[in-house]
């Protein structure tokens, strides 16, 4: 693997798995961070989520991150990869700003 | 082979046909991309009956059912719908299936990658008979209602009382003096719902159903669209990377299993590999339109190595790019990579975060309506 793709996959494994480990955590959800593939849909189908636990998640990222997420902008929070863009995209825009 | 109740109507609105599994699918009416827009923009009305169908008492068939499947029948409340699948011995997914809990009795829809025959040896086999298992899928259809304007359809047949159905949710309603069931389920990320019904109901049905689609310049589909509507909502599709992967933990399908359930099939072989640990896993990918070889089995290549498979493609006319699944090792199973398609240098595929689109249909609150 070159260096390029290891940075890439390093950045993404360090939002991926907080955000796992969080909704595992402050959902009670029963199953391992592994378990969780990225593109699980957090509503609806899939880990089949509710209006509550979204306030959760949002809470969670919040926290864990220091971002703000938008709460008229559903589509961040359509799947752990959807979630993680955003926060990549956000941590992106804070480094650039420093 | 099986065909399906209203083949002949469809044969008559122009439908193409093509086995799947032993049974005669209506597979397009006109271009795909038509029927895509139909959906994606309006609403689309789809025969699915080639799913195929059961019903069991809720006293005598609970155990039958939780000993089948992966999920949990047991926790599925009154109304709602588990989206679950059913495994062979081995830990192979055979069955996408919905066990809709309708009070009285359960309902299950299966997707399947055997024939009739096969599947309803696998129940028979665990003690269906005993338990009652009713088979439906010779005498009942099943239509699918899906799109942006879908609820609008659904709205006007059975009143405003459908817009308060969760996702994955089942109602009975009369309809022509019988009872039918309506599920809110779909994958194509737009508005979705199914309605079984008897057979004998089913012309009627369909005539209705278009009837009012037309209203909103909807119209008639095959199932072919469905692959396209499934991949870029990355719904889970048997048919496709199902067929080809067959593991339901490199196909990321965990969520549908319950690991402390005590029996279903294949238990003993999915958590042993649960336990090992994952090695392969599925994920988005996606390439220039211009991409040719873009298609199932086609290899994905990094620095000269192959290193993932694709499982499953379309062309997204809504990202106007080929999209696709592909099986990577793990520890390269991350979106934002760059890979080559068929050999070092070929058309570059990049993996990406799914679902890549936002539907039309997260716009609209349907309970605010």
């Amino acid at each position: 693997m070159d260096s390029a793709m290891k940075a890439i996959i390093d950045k993404r494994v360090a939002v991926i798995n907080p955000i796992k480990e969080g909704l595992i955590k402050h959902l009670n959800l029963p199953y391992k961070p592994e378990d969780l593939h990225e593109d699980i849909s957090l509503f609806g189908a899939g880990l089949g989520l509710d209006s509550l636990d979204a306030l959760e998640v949002v809470l969670c990222v919040e926290n864990c991150f220091n971002i703000k997420i938008p709460d008229n902008d559903p589509s961040i929070l359509r799947s752990i990869n959807t979630l993680a863009d955003y926060v990549l995209e956000q941590k992106q825009k804070q480094a650039g700003v420093q | 082979m099986r065909a399906l109740p209203l083949r002949d109507i469809l044969a008559h609105k122009g439908a193409a046909f093509q086995e799947r599994y032993g049974v005669q699918v209506p597979l397009a009416f006109s271009d795909l991309e038509t029927e895509y827009r139909l959906i994606r923009d309006k609403v689309g009305i789809t025969d699915f009956s080639y799913m195929q169908k059961f019903r069991i008492s809720a006293d005598a068939g609970l155990d039958f059912l939780d000993n089948l499947f992966v999920g949990n029948v047991a926790k599925t409340r009154f109304c709602r719908v588990l989206h679950t699948f059913l495994s062979d011995p081995d830990g192979n997914i055979i069955a996408d299936c919905y066990v809709a809990n309708n009070d009285e009795d359960f309902i299950i829809l299966c997707e399947s990658i055997v024939d009739d025959q096969a599947l309803r040896e696998v129940f028979n086999k665990n003690g269906a008979a005993q338990a009652g298992l009713q088979d439906l899928t010779d005498t009942h259809v099943v239509i699918s209602i899906d799109g942006y304007k879908a609820w609008s359809v659904v709205k006007e047949l059975f009143g405003t009382d459908v817009l308060g159905l969760p996702y994955l949710s089942i109602e009975t309603y009369p309809f022509e003096g019988k009872n039918i069931s309506l599920l809110r389920a779909g994958k194509t990320s737009e508005f979705g719902y199914m309605i079984m019904a008897p057979k004998e109901l089913g012309a009627r049905l369909i005539e209705v159903l278009l009837d009012k689609a037309q209203k909103y310049e909807g119209g008639i589909c095959g199932i072919k669209v469905h692959d396209a509507l499934r991949l870029e909502g990355r719904f889970f599709n048997i048919f496709a990377e199902g067929a080809r992967v067959r593991d339901p933990l490199t196909l990321g399908l965990q969520w549908m299993i319950d690991f402390d359930k005590e029996a279903f099939i294949g238990r003993d072989p999915i958590l042993r590999k649960r336990q090992k640990g994952l090695a392969n896993k599925i994920i988005g990918i996606k390439a220039d339109v211009s991409a040719s070889g873009f298609i199932p089995g086609a290899e994905l290549f990094s620095e000269g190595k192959k290193v993932a498979v694709v499982e499953a493609c379309c062309l997204s006319h809504v990202l106007d790019s080929r999209l696709g699944l592909a099986v990577f090792p793990v520890g390269i199973a991350y979106a934002g990579l760059k890979f080559n398609l068929g050999k070092f240098g070929g058309p570059t595929v990049e993996s990406i975060s799914m679902p890549p689109i936002v539907p039309k249909s997260l716009s609209v609150k349907l309970d605010e309506l």
